[in-house]
């Protein structure tokens, strides 16, 4: 039983090491483009792009997608942080493939159904996309690449995500354990 | 030296060609500690894998180290370097739907993008879900306006407000995050914990 | 948990080493002393205080006059729409959006040129364009526009044509709003180069 477990635990990189390996990545962002990482940037362009192509006239009229585009010149797919959500993808495709993790399958604790996990899923994915408007980025854009500027934001974002997600882990631990 | 797209030493196609690289190099990064796993990820709020915390912190202690040393030597010019602005009642309020988010859909953004590149369904419809939320906030944008822009800061560094170095500030995180992976050892250790 | 240790240990060195060593907060220069040099000799900063009274005259909205004496010079007297930078506080991290940009002319007054020639040269050779020097300073700008000397009858029209206009500026200055006894089409004014666009330094846009 024990080595089972050894050989298991060897699945995933040392956690200090990765987590080096994603402050070079994190250095090389800033160092290159002089901007962090970022995740929910990405989706907000192509939230825009689509509006702009399905209904230009709303697009036009709406404040948010106004507001967007005077902050932003040019088609807003053509945007650093799409450009870096793609790789991400190429990435963490790979690394599955690497390691032999490319599987189709819902994730979930045993106690509880595959619709309950993907309700639950779908349910902190808005709240996760209505969050990150408000705190101008997510857990990268906001918190991790504020860390690394020592942004006042960033590390006040960093610290509600966590604190918001212990205050309400009580009650979502059936979903876990 | 650089910021080397502000400084336009490459040109803004190479830097969205740089772009997809870095984001190469961020996906398999996450993808191979194990943030793909919204399990793994959950397991941070209770004790039984520490891992967010531990990759997240030497992360973010790693580039900062990294941006200052680079500073130093007058590699990069951190006046030109992206600060996020501070808009004090939004970030708060934002992370706190955040965390909620995090709790119940077991991913953030970047990770979910991981997962789903692995086949996750979960994750999917994480990112579905994350488009409805975005949607709704566009949407509703008049009702979070007034939200969104309050408590604006500026863009203020944490160094300044408590009128540090930010080589003192930084000595300061790396002290508290050292600490908090000797802790969560520790954590991990007291609560059973099985590999996903 | 070993890896943690040698973790803890370069984190904690790296991290000494950057709490003890003094910031850098040196901005590198954009300019070498040999481009500085052809610059000065060829004294393209300069304008003429006709070219300067003629703008001020027509309200030319391309135009920020920088006044680089100390506040209590400024307050005593200034030119029309003059802002204060006094030379020590030309590099302080406020006035970077307002001298490095690609929109307005800066035009630096001094009591001399000196002092004036100073903040350009600070501000060029950081690599800063449209910054501007009044040739000749206040001193100057009295002697010619505020009290033009009238030229003997020996003079040329040209001349001449230099001394009306400026005796029509210095009303024009005195008098406050009398931009329509000003010939805007003085032949002496010798054009200076255009606005440079200067691309806005973006620090690189928004996270999310």
């Amino acid at each position: 039983m024990e080595t089972t477990i050894k050989t298991k635990k060897t699945r995933y990189m040392n956690p200090y090491i990765g987590g080096v390996l994603l402050g070079l990545v994190l250095l090389a962002a800033n160092f290159i483009s002089g901007r962090g990482l970022g995740a929910s940037g990405a989706i907000k362009s192509v939230v825009v792009a689509t509006t702009q192509t399905v209904a230009p006239k709303y697009a036009e009229k709406t404040k948010y997608f106004k507001e967007y585009h005077e902050e932003h010149s040019g088609s807003p797919l053509k945007n650093w942080l799409v450009f870096q959500m793609l790789g991400v993808i190429v990435g963490g495709f790979a690394s599955g493939a690497l390691a032999g993790r490319l599987k189709f399958k819902v994730e979930h604790s045993p106690k509880i159904t595959s619709r309950r996990r993907l309700i639950f899923a779908l349910l902190g994915g808005i709240f996760f996309g209505v969050g990150s408007q408000l705190g101008r980025g997510c857990t990268s854009g906001s918190a991790l690449s504020g860390m690394a500027v020592i942004s006042f934001g960033g590390i006040i974002t960093m610290m509600a995500i966590f604190g918001g997600a212990y205050i309400l882990a009580w009650f979502f631990r059936r979903n876990w354990i | 030296m650089g910021p080397l797209a502000v400084n336009d030493i490459i040109s803004p196609n190479t830097n969205f060609f740089l772009a997809f690289v870095i984001g190469i190099g961020f996906g398999f990064v996450l993808e191979q500690c194990g943030f793909s796993s919204s399990r793994k990820l959950a397991g941070l709020f209770y004790g039984y894998d520490m891992v967010v915390l531990k990759v997240f912190f030497t992360g973010g202690v790693t580039a900062m180290l990294g941006l200052l040393f680079f500073s130093l030597f007058g590699w990069v010019d951190l006046n030109l370097v992206y600060v996020n602005p501070t808009f004090l009642t939004s970030a708060v309020v934002g992370g706190l739907v955040m965390g909620a988010g995090f709790i119940m859909g077991g991913f953030c953004p970047g990770t979910s993008f991981c997962g789903a590149a692995i086949g996750k369904i979960d994750a999917m419809i994480f990112i579905v879900g994350l488009f409805i939320g975005v949607y709704f906030f566009a949407f509703g944008y008049p009702m979070f306006e007034t939200l969104y822009k309050s408590g604006s800061m500026g863009s203020p560094k944490i160094s300044t407000m408590l009128d540090l170095s930010d080589g003192v500030f930084a000595l300061i995180l790396v002290v508290i995050a050292l600490g908090m992976f000797y802790a969560s050892e520790w954590v991990e250790k007291k609560f059973p914990r099985e590999e996903y | 948990m070993k890896s943690l240790h040698y973790l803890s240990l370069v984190l904690l060195i790296l991290a000494l080493i950057i709490a003890l060593v003094p910031q850098n907060t040196t901005r590198p220069y954009k300019l070498t002393a040999e481009q500085l040099l052809t610059e000065i000799r060829t004294g393209t900063q300069f304008i003429s205080p006709d070219e300067v009274v003629d703008k001020i005259i027509q309200k030319d909205p391309s135009i920020q006059l920088i006044d680089v004496r100390n506040p209590r010079e400024f307050d005593m007297f200034n030119l029309p729409g003059a802002i204060n930078i006094p030379l020590q506080d030309i590099l302080s991290e406020k006035n970077f959006d307002l001298l490095n940009q690609g929109t307005k002319m800066n035009i630096f007054y001094s009591n001399g040129s000196t002092e004036a020639n100073e903040a350009w040269l600070l501000t060029r050779q950081l690599g800063y364009q449209n910054n501007y020097v009044l040739q000749g300073g206040l001193n100057y700008w009295t002697e010619t526009i505020l009290n033009p000397d009238r030229p003997g009858t020996v003079f040329s029209n040209d001349e001449i044509a230099k001394y009306n206009f400026r005796k029509a500026a210095s009303m024009a200055m005195g008098a406050g709003d009398a931009a329509a006894v000003v010939p805007n089409s003085s032949g002496t004014i010798t054009p200076k180069p255009g606005l440079v666009p200067v691309k806005k330094k973006k620090k690189a846009s928004g996270g999310c």
